[in-house]
């Protein structure tokens, strides 16, 4: 059993899924789903449609060279089964997935954080240019005139004359 | 590409004609889809196949399906009638040497499919489709009465082994080996 990248995609294939598709160059193109396959036979170029690795690749959307990716190339040679080397194997496939994922996402909050910055920096703008589209121009000066007014206390003698 | 895309709109279709074929409907009714998508379907009487051995049969057509209902798939053996053979000018000398005078238009012969265009599944789950469809040649199919005026019989239910040509061209499958094509699968340039 081995898994394959689509090749649209690049999505994993696992077993039972996806077609092959064989040219005549003797070239095997693997697809992950009908999606794909449908994509390319359009004949689009993977590295134009947006939702593929390939895309994110090319534009720098996605993190492409870190050292954890070596752990996953295809490698042809057969390993002699070995219990220890498989147990370590599965677990460090867990924590390797774990700090590629990590990784990915560091890469994509930075991408993502000079243009955070720059959107907070236009939001006080805009409240310092534009502040009467929030309050109206008339309130902002009464606010800052309010005065403390100190009321006696002559209320008694007046209920005293009422009841009466 | 655009070659086979062109090549793929005006043969790949399958002849209907006067077949009453319980597929008809399905083909007819998605071959009107959006993006001209082809539904591709076995292998019946009157679909043409390419030959790619050194025969001499350059095209062939289909004029019955030794296995199945509805038609020959990857792997199957059809009997053809051939349509195109090479030309005394395409006969070269040496390793490429067509097999002269072996096959000439009109005769019937025996074929295996070694590409066809619709998917097959394979033990694993995955599904395997070619370009083209694709037949490599294993014997000449005998009148049915010699001269002598005695019927013949042609052995084919135990199956044919040995192709007719010395060379395969393109990519073969390994549904050869299933199918006993064990001569096709050493001659092949390339293995899928």
């Amino acid at each position: 059993m081995r898994l394959v990248k689509c090749w649209f995609c690049s999505s994993t294939i696992y077993p039972g899924h996806g077609i092959q598709f064989v040219r005549n160059d003797a070239k095997v193109f693997r697809f992950c789903r009908s999606k794909c396959h449908k994509n390319f036979k359009m004949k689009r170029n993977p590295r134009k449609v947006k939702w593929t690795k390939a895309y994110r690749a090319a534009h720098g959307k996605d993190m492409t060279q870190d050292k954890t990716f070596e752990f996953e190339k295809k490698r042809n040679r057969p390993e002699r089964y070995d219990r220890n080397v498989t147990e370590d194997t599965l677990k460090a496939i867990k924590k390797i997935d774990k700090i590629r994922s990590t990784r990915e996402a560091d890469h994509i909050s930075k991408r993502l954080k000079p243009n955070k910055q720059k959107a907070l920096k236009s939001d006080l703008k805009e409240i310092d240019q534009h502040i009467n589209l929030i309050k109206a121009p008339g309130s902002q000066q009464q606010d800052s005139e309010k005065v403390k007014v100190m009321v006696s206390s002559n209320k008694s003698v007046q209920n005293e004359a009422m009841e009466e | 590409m655009a070659a086979a895309l062109a090549s793929r709109l005006t043969k790949g279709r399958s002849l209907l004609g006067g077949l009453t074929n319980a597929f008809s409907g399905l083909v007819s009714s998605s071959s009107g889809s959006i993006l001209s998508q082809q539904q591709r379907t076995f292998i019946q009487m009157g679909t043409r196949l390419k030959v790619v051995d050194n025969s001499g049969a350059k095209e062939v057509m289909c004029i019955q399906s030794l296995r199945g209902k509805k038609g020959a798939r990857l792997g199957d053996i059809v009997i053809c009638s051939v349509k195109e053979s090479a030309t005394k000018v395409d006969v070269k000398k040496g390793k490429d040497a067509i097999q002269k005078g072996k096959v000439k238009k009109g005769s019937v012969v025996y074929g295996v499919v070694v590409r066809a265009a619709m998917q097959k599944g394979r033990v694993d789950g995955s599904q395997v489709r070619f370009d083209d469809n694709a037949v490599v040649i294993l014997g000449i199919k005998e009148k049915k009465t010699d001269e002598k005026g005695k019927e013949k019989k042609q052995n084919y239910k135990g199956g044919f082994n040995q192709p007719l040509g010395t060379r395969v061209f393109g990519p073969v499958p390994h549904e050869m080996r299933l199918k006993k094509q064990l001569k096709i699968l050493s001659l092949a340039q390339h293995l899928v």
